[in-house]
């Protein structure tokens, strides 16, 4: 049967498309006409035709815990429904990342120099002599431009009172961009006709920034540098991205084996017409696995002396080797802090309300409250080593309570946001809710080189299972597209 | 930007395009043997061993079976996995090479070879009756076909697709050599009372390499094993035959850069062939004239190597182990495959 959006059960929550009482938010109403025109068969077929177009365009994830060697491709999950977000909302939201981008790079390149953000006081040193990402070798470098972090990943969260804010900022090596490329693809396959009714502004310009932005970082004086991508291989979650990225922007994607550091400090690789320059690497990997002369010695993924070559400034690396600094659960927490010393500026993007365990009133505020509070790692990603307060058992809670007691600078708190949601295909068809709500997150992708460039949109993630918030893809996470929207005035 | 190729990549299409066509010559192998066993009269001296030793694994194949009955040699050559070189490894290791360079073909290789992989899988199991084994052989030789005439409607025709037939080439050039010594030495012990079966055995040769009609079109005579070796060794228009593989080969090698060493040993191997007359040789200097072929092939496999998949520095390292050489010169292996993998993922 037909979807009634009166019945589309989204009370308590901040649905990006539908009002509790059921009604179009701006912008949505096409859109949910479309899809309420639509027979159930008709629904059933639009979501097996993308299941189909994922299919044949070989758009895949890799999940690791199936106990097959290496593990194994995933089709992508995608949901027909896409997310809405109005140009004009967009735009703001956009200058908001851009200016907190520039903050942390700031942030990052003093660090790495002057430490004035540390002596005048406004982040305790004390983070930063004990974080696990600075990295000593990284001191006095001077990368193109001061920027450190030239592709940042930033997670924006809505709470159910439509509130936006900044989850976390992924500065080392975030992925997911070619999903959101991917997800346009499948959307215009699926719903050709809604790209009549709608001025939709295109993303696919996106391989072409990033080409742009890491042809900026060349050592001087080169008009066409050699551009690779350096993957862990194809073992890694990531592998398709890396391929797809590489592709598109006509660049070589590389392994670790394949690139040699000369005798001059110059990076090589190894071709079957000899020995060939290569200027910018587009980096895939962490840090620690870049170099075994530098870092982990065991590591076979990096190159031998890459550090060596990338100090003396004859290649260059993206994002740069210690960037992670300032991807740190507490270090987050001074973001703000940042934008106002680096740039004299008030920020316009704001965070989660957040607890530093380290300071005691935060602590003691913390400790009282751990059934309410998400408790965060600072150097985890990915959702790992988390305590979700409100479904932790009391075991659980105490344990962390002991955790966040024996090292509180490793420990932040947030109250627990309710995700904003919108209609997603899952109910049984025939069944009165088809359409339900799932709670999403938004990672647009800020590009930093010679000049700043925000992803139109980004990648919405959304969790599938119903009252779920994990939106991560190996954990039953999927997709929809993203759409900034022309509306008239 | 250039657009040379890697090295790694390299490797891995070339080793792409020689697993691929050991499969499919190794399939139309055991066809045409169960074939000319059932036209042969059954007290016959012969039976399946010819083809462990002409894929060169005689000494691996004894250290596994007691005897070369026909369970066990198309057990060995089809599905053992403890063989690089029966059919299934020979395509997973094929799959494996063309996973790693999967963005450098167009978009739907992989999924021809995973096809055949997963064909190869379910249709060669170790107890592969009689009767259904040549349809399987069959199928294997089908999408072998069909995966060579996709890639070469749509793929680039550029280094990448020179280093695939360049591989593909050279695997068929070495199987054209084996199977001619196998089957020309080995068939009949002189004045043996089976000699009116020799024209059988021949004809068996021609249908390893599906030239049957081709030599009956093209010498418009009766079968001999002089004609037969002319016509195997030196046709220049029968794509099996060694002088057209040398031929195309050298058209591969000369596309690609850097090919005077490739491009020497291919000459030589060339020369070599046009200086005998091999349908004049006798039983001990045939087998001794195809072995110094295959001697050669492995030269040419060795430029090719260190030319192109190995740079100046890797050159002073001592090369990787090639296992045991079993029979002749040996059947080469690639490198390992990349081991799985999971450190160093990104966020």
């Amino acid at each position: 049967m037909p979807i009634n959006w009166k019945q589309y059960q989204a009370a308590g929550l901040w649905d990006e498309l539908v009002t509790p009482s059921g009604r179009a938010r701006p912008g949505a109403g096409p859109l949910l006409r479309v899809l309420s025109r639509l027979t159930d068969e008709a629904l059933s077929e639009r979501a097996a035709a993308a299941e189909l177009a994922i299919r044949t365009m070989g758009i895949t994830f890799t999940v690791y815990d199936t106990g097959q060697p290496g593990g194994i491709d995933r089709e992508w999950p995608f949901d027909i429904v896409p997310r809405l977000i109005r140009k004009r909302e967009w735009d703001a939201i956009a200058q908001g990342l851009a200016q907190r981008v520039r903050a942390l790079n700031a942030f990052i390149d003093d660090v790495y120099h002057h430490q004035r953000i540390l002596r005048d006081g406004v982040v305790p040193a004390a983070y930063i002599e004990k974080s696990r990402e600075f990295r000593p070798r990284c001191v006095g470098i001077d990368p193109p431009h001061g920027v450190w972090s030239h592709v940042c990943g930033t997670d924006l969260v809505r709470d159910q009172d439509g509130a936006l804010y900044v989850l976390e900022d992924n500065l080392r090596v975030p992925s997911g961009v070619s999903y959101m490329l991917e997800n346009r693809a499948v959307m215009k396959r699926v719903f050709p006709e809604l790209f009549k009714d709608y001025v939709i502004h295109p993303v696919d310009d996106y391989p072409q920034r990033l080409a742009a932005c890491l042809r900026s970082l060349a050592p001087e004086g080169n008009d066409s540098p050699q551009i690779v991508v350096l993957t862990p291989g194809i073992y890694n979650s990531a592998y398709f991205e890396h391929a797809y990225l590489a592709q598109a922007m006509g660049a070589e994607l590389v392994e670790g084996a394949d690139l040699r550091v000369g005798a001059d400090d110059c990076v090589y690789m190894k071709t079957i017409a000899g020995r060939v320059r290569v200027d910018v690497i587009y980096r895939r990997i962490d840090d620690l696995f870049l170099d075994p002369k530098a870092f982990r010695a065991d590591s076979v993924l990096g190159v031998p002396g890459l550090m060596r070559a990338w100090q003396a400034g004859n290649v260059a690396l993206a994002n740069a080797p210690g960037c992670g600094v300032a991807d740190d659960k507490v270090i987050y927490t001074y973001v703000p802090d940042m934008v106002r010393y680096y740039l004299g500026e008030e920020p316009l993007l704001a965070n989660v309300p957040s607890y530093r365990c380290v300071e005691k009133a935060d602590r003691d505020y913390v400790l009282d409250n751990l059934d309410k509070l998400v408790v965060k790692p600072a150097n985890e990603s990915g959702g790992y080593g988390m305590l979700i307060g409100p479904m932790a058992s009391k075991r659980q809670r105490n344990a962390f309570a002991r955790a966040v007691r024996a090292n509180p600078r490793n420990y932040m708190a947030q109250p627990m946001l309710i995700l904003s949601t919108a209609p997603t295909l899952a109910g049984a068809p025939g069944s009165v809710d088809r359409m339900q709500p799932r709670h999403l997150d938004l990672r647009p992708f800020i590009l930093s080189g010679a000049e700043t460039h925000v992803t139109m949109g980004g990648l919405t993630r959304v969790a599938m299972k119903k009252g779920s918030m994990v939106v991560n893809s190996s954990q039953g996470g999927g997709s929809k597209d993203t759409w900034i929207l022309d509306l008239p005035p | 930007m250039s657009h040379s190729v890697l090295s790694r990549v390299a490797e891995r299409i070339y080793w792409l395009g020689r697993y691929t066509e050991r499969a499919d010559n190794t399939a139309r192998l055991i066809n045409v043997n169960t074939n000319m066993l059932m036209d042969l009269p059954t007290r016959r001296p012969l039976g399946w061993r010819p083809l462990i030793d002409i894929t060169g694994s005689g000494a691996l194949f004894d250290s596994l079976y007691s005897d070369a009955s026909e369970r066990n040699v198309c057990r060995f050559l089809t599905s053992d996995a403890r063989h690089p070189s029966a059919i299934t490894s020979a395509i997973s290791a094929a799959r494996e090479n063309a996973r790693t360079v999967r963005e450098t073909m167009p978009g739907p290789t992989f999924e021809y070879v995973n096809d055949l992989h997963l064909f190869a899988r379910s249709a060669l199991g170790p107890n592969l009756s009689r009767g259904k084994r040549h349809a399987a052989l069959e199928g294997i030789n089908n999408r072998v076909q069909r995966l060579e005439g996709f890639l070469s409607q749509n793929m680039m025709h550029g280094a990448h697709w020179q280093l695939l037939r360049l591989g593909s080439r050279i695997e068929r050039a070495d199987m054209t050599t084996r199977i001619i010594d196998v089957r020309s030495d080995d068939l009949l012990p002189p004045g043996h009372d089976l000699a009116p079966f020799q024209e059988i055995q021949w004809r068996s040769v021609l249908g390893s390499l599906n030239a049957r009609q081709s030599y009956q079109a093209a010498t418009g005579a009766p079968i001999s094993r002089s004609r037969v070796l002319e016509f195997l060794l030196r046709e220049p228009g029968l794509p099996r035959s060694y002088a057209y593989c040398l031929s195309a080969m050298r058209r591969h090698i000369r596309s690609l850069p850097r090919h005077e060493a490739p491009l020497r040993a291919c000459d030589q191997a060339a020369a070599f062939l046009a200086s005998a007359n091999p349908g004049a040789l006798d039983g001990e200097s045939l087998h001794r004239f195809l072995d110094e072929c295959q001697v050669q092939l492995g030269i040419l496999h060795e430029a090719v190597t260190n030319t192109w998949f190995r740079v100046p520095e890797d050159a002073l390292q001592p090369a990787p182990s090639q296992g045991e050489i079993p029979f002749g010169s040996t059947r080469l292996m690639p490198p390992e495959s990349v081991p799985p993998q999971r450190e160093g993922s990104p966020q």
